[in-house]
Order: C-alpha cells, then structure tokens, then sequence
C-alpha cells in the first residue's frame, strides 16, 4: 500500500531559461543544477510532503524543452492539478509571452487547475518587471503571484506547500478539476456536481496501464 | 522564437504521426541526436485530432494545396518537401440543425424539460473545445503489440484509456450486441441454449485449430463455420463480430483474427479492445514527449524549404536560413518530395464522423461501442466506433461515431447505407415521431478521404539514408505501424534496442526518504 493519501499532478510552463528545472529540481532535490545541461530521461520528479498530517505526493511535471518552439504536447496538461506559470523578472520578453502561455492554458487545461504565477531569479540585480508588474497581471488572470530565487532558494519551498495545500483545501472540498470537462463550460463557470458522479467518473473508470489512475481522491 | 537550432543531428524527423513519432521516441531513447518538426502547427498530421472548429482547417488546406510550398526544384540537388498526392481529400462538412436555438414549444410540458434547449451549431460550436475528432480513430488490443510496447517501453504514463464495453453488429436490419466472453455468450438472451453450447465448443476449438488447419486450407472461414452446422446467427457473430472478417476471408486468416479477439478478452475488460482518452491523437504526443524528454529537439508550424542532397543522398535540410545536416531523414509520406513517391499508387480510407444526439442502442450507462456492419450489396463493411462524453472526445449528452471503411467510390456513397439504416440525417419535427424512429439524430456530419499507403511501396526511389513513413491504415490498432517502425529502426540501427524501457522518475531521484511504489 501507498503511504499516501493524496496525489496532485503540477505541470510547469514558460519560456526557455526562465529556471522551470531549477524550480523543480531546487525543491525535488534541494540543489540548484549549474550551467543549462538538459536534464536527458527525467519526466517528472516527485516529492511527499505533509500537509496537516496527510501526506501528500506531488508529482512535478517539467516541458522536456518542448516549450522552446512551442510544441509542448496537450497531454502534458491533460489531468494537470496545478499549473505554475514561470517568467524570469530581468527579462522582459519572458513576461510579454505570458499571454500566449495563458491562451495554450485556457485551451489544454481544465479551467479548474490552480494556476500560479511565478516571478524568478529575484537574485539577480537586473531587474525589469517590477514586482507590482507581476502581481496586476496575475490578479487580472485570477493567479496567485509568487516571486522566487531558485538559485537562494527563496520560496521555492513556500510555493509547492503553498500548492499542495490549496489543492488538499479543494480536495476536501470536491472542488479539484475532475476532468469530467462535461461539468464545465468554456467561460469556467461550473455546474454542481453530484458526489455520485465521482466513481463513475472518468478518474476510477479510465485506466492507467501500469500504473493506477493519478488520482481519485474521492475514492481514496 | 528566434532560437537557432543545433546544426548537426544524427535524424531529422518531418512529420508527427504515429509511425515518425515512434522512430523519433526509439531514437532518442538510445541516445540519437534528434530534430522533429513539423509543418502544421499541432501534432500528429494526418494522425491528429481536432476540436470541432480546428477540424474546418482540413477544408482550407486542401482548397489551397499549401502543402506544395515551392515549385518543385529550386536549385540543383535540392528537393522540394511536400507533394500533392496523399492529402486528405473530399472534405465535407454539414450542420444537420439551425444556427441558432429555435424556442421550443413543448417547454409547457414539465416532462420535455431537456428538450428545452436545443442543439444548435452555435451550441455546438461553444463546446467545441469539448470535442477531440479523430483523423484516424484506433483501438488497441488488449495483448496487442501496441500495449506491448507502451508497457515495455514505459510510456504508458502519457496517456489513459477506456474500455469499449461492448461490441455490436448488424443482422437481419436489426442492431444485435455481440457476445464475445463466456460471461457475454451464457447471459445473452438472443441465443438459445443450444447455441450457447455450439459457440463455446466452436470458440473453445479455435484456440486448437491444428486439426482443422489441414482440411481447411484453402477455403474460407465461412466455409469452416457453416461445416460446424452453426445456425446462421451465430455464424454472422463469430465472421463479422469477432474474426472482423468478410465472407472471403481464408480460413487461416478468419482463425488468427479470431484466437486474436479472444486472446485479449479479460486483460482490461468486457472487450478486448481500449481507447486512447482525449482521442487517438494523443498517442503520437505520447511517443514525441518521450523523444522530448530524451533530448530529442520539437519544432512544430516550420517550412523547410527544401531538403539538399549530395550523391544521391540526403544531407541536409534547409530550414529558414539554417543548414541542417543529419544522417538520416524520416518523413511521413504527404511530406515527402515528389521525386521519392513517383509510381506509388493512390488508395483511400472513406471516413466520416457524426456527432449525435443519443447512442445507437440506448442504455443507462454511457457505453463506448464498436460496431462491425457486415459487406452488403457490393459495399465493404464498415467500422463504426461511438464515443461518449467519458472518453472526452465529445460533450455530455452527445456521441461521436467514427465510420471507416475502404474507399470504393466515395466516403459519402460508401457510407450511405449505413448512415440511412442506423441515423436521421434530418431531425424530425415532433418529438413524437422522434420517439418511434429510436434512431440517433445526426446534428453534424464530416466527410473525407484519407490516403492509405499502408501497403504503399515506400522504398523504390527513396535514398539510401532517407525513410517515408507511411499514413493511417486501415487497420483497427496500431500494430502494423510498429511493424513498419521497428522495421525502420533496424535498418537505420541494426545493433540497437527499438524503445527500452524508460526509467521510472523514483529511479533517477537521489536524497528522497521517500520508498517507491
């Protein structure tokens, strides 16, 4: 058996170098890679946390480079959780292509999956978006805004507790994206869903070959 | 982006459908240096899947032929990719209701509450992210090659499947389901006990056909079954439903399908048959996020302008102001240069797509169903494959079904038969009338022709170093593209492993307190 109880599929985009791996892997693994050494074979990583006494799995997706001429696959965000959002706060460009990161979203992603903006590299002195920047565009999007250092590790670890929290939050509450899409309309508004649709929903019926379903935390 | 890309790879991949897809994955998984690209902005070419509005992008680019993007040679020793032979072609697309919703009249009677809101193409186009359409829709045997594969190889992380639940088929102008397990075949009330009896003793001897193999040499299945003195019910299920064979097919043939669909029977569940959630052009995506994650380099929406050849080989590929060089090049078929398919013959699947309002047999549980409708009066059978809101092909409340067949004389003409048997084209006014008819309303229909060079010979004028894969084949699963995959890998990789199993991500972590599954 599992000594979890929960596991949640977090999914990263965003530019090239913008530091998705060094998010990851600074949280996975607590070390921040030198140089820009593609990281061959690694899918995803996780990491159990415990968020008030459960312990909860996060598995953390990262773009394998697709995203550089963008042609990240749409199941990559299939079954998404949680979608951190990443620009790099001394480069503009990086900023200016959060829009087209968000129409890709809109379009792959449930429009139930948590969606947090992350501002990184508040290490470096060369500043160009400043932080209130940041903060409209996500509150305009309906994100949380965050802004990390990788490198100093500056809430990189608030940034997942703060995810695996929020989505225990909206587990307890059977709010998480079910992907039964039927029950949401493009504009994100939802339709109640009833607690008998969650075992025969998509999640316990579809069939995970090797593996068991991401979750169905309401069976659990 | 402006990125440039590296300037040298061991393959350059053009093309993302099922077969360049897995070669890419193979690829990278043993270490390749790969680039893919390809020319149309999403994945999968003539593989993908669409939402209802991307669908209509089918249309432009045929009206267009943009896939001839130059005139044939530019300069000496540079070729021209793509050619104007292996489009989709007859594209059609129909709206079988109003634009707009019409106001219901019943809304009075508290019972047609659901009728109040009609399906209009407005409606349907507001869902349209909801729907994912298949070019090419497949199944995967249960212990096919295809789970094989994904199993071995450890991709099948990237996707999740549901089962078809039932199989049915058309006899006597009436829709029967088929029983395919022992479970099926004893609690079917359409088959009398003694018939029970003969199909289980005929099932069971088809997984020993030893004997029989001598005496039925060189006649058909059929001949075989009318020898056990099947009555023609049971007949028709066992040819058509669970050997998926016509009334030529060679007994050899008819037994290997057959001992096929059983074999997998009980793997996964009432069928032996599963589907790709979100469609069936989430598996080349699958394969390329492996090739991804070995360091294989995607570029979707590119025009290369050609490809340069020197002694008669490939050696680069002329992408923007980039020379490319690459030991071997992989294309799929519709982006190959006219000069590499000269003298292949033309051949087509007829393929249509319906969205409807209801299944083809009602049940209280969303079924995912396929059905087999025998050869009739010169037509070739057909393949019929209805998805529900479960499968997230479609919204809720509406079905997909997939019509497949090989072209004869045109998707629409191959078709009709079926169509007008199974579906209403046009919807009745009343309900009332509605009600008796019992039959699916079709609120929208897609027509088209997708070239089959399955069988197609892909070698002849084709350089040494250069390898076309070809497109969808009439086939119901993916077994006959890993035949062609594998058979590609080999010849490029002779002493290498075709897919490996990838690690498993608990693997590859260190410093975790954490125990794998």
């Amino acid at each position: 058996m599992d000594d979890y109880k929960f596991l949640f599929k977090v999914v990263l985009v965003g530019n090239a170098g913008v530091g998705k791996t060094c998010l990851v892997r600074r949280f996975t693994q607590g070390l921040f890679p030198p140089g820009q050494g593609a990281t061959i074979g690694v899918d995803f990583m996780i990491k159990t946390v415990e968020v008030g006494n459960e312990k909860v799995k996060l598995q953390i997706w990262d773009t394998a480079g697709q995203e550089r001429f963008r042609s990240i696959t749409q199941s990559y965000y299939r079954s998404a959780h949680a979608l951190i959002l990443v620009y790099d706060i001394s480069c503009q460009p990086t900023f200016d292509c959060l829009t087209d990161w968000l129409r890709e979203i809109e379009e792959y992603a449930s429009c139930k999956v948590l969606r947090v903006l992350v501002g990184n590299k508040i290490d470096r002195e060369d500043r160009e978006i400043p932080t209130h920047v940041g903060e409209e565009f996500a509150e305009r999007h309906n994100m949380y805004y965050l802004e990390t250092s990788a490198k100093q590790s500056d809430n990189v670890e608030r940034l997942f507790m703060q995810i695996a929290e929020d989505l225990m939050k909206q587990a307890r509450s059977r709010d998480l994206p079910r992907y039964n899409s039927n029950h949401q309309n493009i504009n994100g508004t939802t339709t109640p869903i009833s607690d008998s649709s969650c075992c025969s929903g998509k999640f316990i019926n579809a069939i995970v070959i090797f593996g068991k379903p991401t979750a169905c935390i309401h069976c659990s | 982006m402006d990125y440039t890309f590296p300037e040298k790879f061991d393959l350059i991949v053009v093309g993302t459908g099922v077969v360049e897809s897995m070669l890419s994955a193979a690829a990278s998984r043993v270490g390749k240096t790969v680039l893919h690209i390809d020319t149309n902005d999403y994945y999968g070419g003539q593989w993908a899947s669409f939402n209802l509005e991307t669908i209509t992008k089918l249309k432009n680019d045929d009206n267009s032929s943009s896939n001839v993007r130059n005139p044939l040679v530019l300069e000496e020793n540079t070729y021209c990719l793509g050619n104007n032979v292996f489009n989709v072609e007859n594209v059609q697309f129909k709206y079988h209701i109003p634009n707009i919703p019409k106001k219901s009249d019943v809304s009075e009677d508290t019972s047609n509450m659901e009728l109040d809101e009609k399906w209009s193409s407005e409606r349907l186009l507001k869902e349209s992210r909801k729907f994912n359409i298949d070019l090419a829709p497949k199944l995967q045997f249960g212990r096919g090659d295809f789970v094989g594969l994904l199993i071995s190889s450890n991709i099948s992380r990237y996707a999740e499947y549901r089962c078809v639940s039932r199989i049915i088929t058309w006899l006597n102008g009436k829709l029967h389901v088929v029983p395919c397990s022992r479970a099926d075949v004893f609690s079917n009330t359409n088959v009398t006990v003694i018939e029970k009896r003969m199909l289980m003793k005929v099932l069971t001897s088809l997984n020993d056909p030893e004997e029989d193999m001598k005496n039925y040499e060189n006649q058909t299945f059929k001949d075989f079954l009318i020898d056990k003195k099947l009555s023609p019910n049971l007949i028709h299920f066992i040819l058509y439903g669970i050997s998926m064979s016509s009334d030529e097919t060679p007994f050899s043939e008819g037994v290997g399908n057959a001992k096929r669909f059983l074999n997998s029977l009980g793997r996964f569940g009432k069928t032996p048959f599963l589907y790709s959630m979100y469609g069936s052009g989430e598996l080349p995506q699958a394969f390329c996020r492996l090739s991804a994650v070995f360091g294989g380099v995607f570029a979707l929406g590119q025009t290369p302008q050609g490809i340069i050849m020197h002694d008669n080989k490939f050696k680069s590929l002329k992408l923007g102001s980039q020379h490319l060089e690459a030991d071997h090049l992989i294309m799929s078929v519709d982006n190959s240069p006219q000069q590499f398919i000269t003298g292949v013959e033309k051949k087509y699947i007829s393929r249509a797509v319906l969205i409807t309002s209801s299944s083809m047999i009602e049940s209280e549980k969303e079924h995912l169903t396929l059905l087999f409708y025998p050869p009739e009066n010169g037509k070739n059978t057909v393949t019929l494959i209805e998805l529900g809101s479960l499968t997230g092909t479609c919204p809720k409340g509406l079905f997909l079904v997939h019509l497949i067949s090989r072209q004869n004389i045109s998707p629409e003409e191959d078709f009709k038969h079926v169509v007008e048997n199974l579906f209403l084209s046009e919807p009745f006014e009343t309900p009332e009338e509605n009600e008796t008819a019992r039959k699916p309303e079709i609120l929208w229909s897609a027509y088209f022709s997708l070239p089959d060079t399955s069988e197609s010979d892909l070698k002849s004028n084709v350089p040494d170093n250069v390898f076309l894969c070809p497109g969808p084949d009439l086939d119901l699963d993916y077994d006959g593209s890993i035949k062609m995959a594998r058979d590609i890998f080999k010849r490029m990789y002779d002493d290498l492993e075709f897919l490996p199993r990838a690690p498993d991500p608990e693997e590859i972590i260190l410093g975790e307190d954490e125990e794998g599954e």
